[in-house]
């Protein structure tokens, strides 16, 4: 069994009266049990230079064996302009928008309605984002092109 | 301007080759290298019934949320301080129906839209942007307790 754990530390030294300080851990499991996460995508890497919305996820197929299961995804903006932004959507609304250096950590219960995971930069000019999937199952599509190329 | 820096470490030993990332954000406004300088604490509530209720509303007059200034660089933590693992919360975005079940997602009506995000399970955190849209309550932050004994969430905005 696989073990994938997530700690987040949070603080601030001058945002309230007295020093804040928050911190937590915890390891991702299959859906309610205790048995941990056994497949990922990995960390993708891509340089995104257009605008276009684009989705980083999809949902799954109407009755697929994946539905409701478990996964857990990260996104970060890795851009060092502090005016460029990418905003993640799911189900084409809008969760807000990740600015440079911004990272996200969220469950996603895939089903078969719309909720599928985009993003879109705010520039054309090159923006990178790091993305990953842990996730406790994924159907994997029959491939339909049955073509053959030959050697021309 | 306050500094409020955000740091999270993921490892994982899922594959051959061990996956490790440790990422440190400060949160800033929207656009500038200015910190947030605004929160609403940490808000600890507890849920003793599985309807589907609104955790934020945005951009909410009188509401908690009230002061988050939507399409910004609002961060929204969550966390399931319960500890059993066959527990959890439904988090989602749009319109609570206050009722048993959640809401069905409807494109062509403004008034029912609403996505499940994910679930929160015993000691699970989750940490997102947050649009705090106001239109119609599709920016809203919805929560749906599995279990109608007492289960509780720890919740805080960062916000400008």
């Amino acid at each position: 069994m696989a073990t994938t754990t997530a700690s987040l530390t949070i603080t601030s030294s001058d945002l309230v009266g007295d020093a804040l300080s928050l911190s937590t851990t915890n390891n991702v499991y299959k859906a309610g049990t205790t048995t941990g996460l056994e497949q990922t995508t990995g960390i993708a890497s891509v340089y995104l230079t257009a605008t276009t919305q684009i989705d980083l996820f999809n949902p799954v197929r109407t009755a697929a064996a994946d539905a409701g299961k478990n996964s857990w995804i990260y996104i970060c903006n890795n851009s060092e302009d502090e005016t460029e932004y990418a905003t993640i959507k799911i189900s084409n609304q809008t969760v807000g928008r990740l600015y440079a250096g911004d990272f996200m950590w969220m469950p996603w219960n895939r089903s078969a309605r719309f909720v599928d995971v985009s993003l879109t930069p705010s520039v054309a000019t090159g923006m990178r984002i790091e993305y990953g999937l842990f996730y406790e199952s994924l159907e994997h599509l029959a491939s339909t092109d049955a073509r053959t190329f030959q050697d021309e | 301007m306050a500094t409020i820096n955000a740091t999270m470490s993921l490892s994982s030993d899922i594959a051959e080759s061990a996956i490790s990332v440790s990422k440190t954000m400060t949160m800033t406004k929207a656009g500038s290298t200015t910190g947030l300088d605004k929160a609403t604490g940490l808000i600890r509530k507890t849920f003793t019934s599985t309807n589907h209720v609104d955790l934020l509303v945005g951009a909410a007059s009188g509401g908690i949320a009230e002061d988050v200034t939507k399409n910004k660089a609002a961060k929204l933590y969550i966390k399931n301080v319960g500890t059993d693992s066959s527990e959890y919360f439904i988090i989602g975005m749009g319109k609570a129906s206050a009722g048993a079940s959640e809401e069905g997602y409807d494109q062509a009506s403004s008034t029912e839209r609403y996505c499940s995000i994910g679930r929160l399970y015993g000691g699970d955190w989750m940490l997102i942007p947050w649009d705090a849209e106001d239109t119609n309550g599709y920016g809203d932050i919805t929560v749906k307790p599995s279990v109608a004994t007492t289960m509780t969430a720890e919740y805080m905005v960062f916000f400008e």
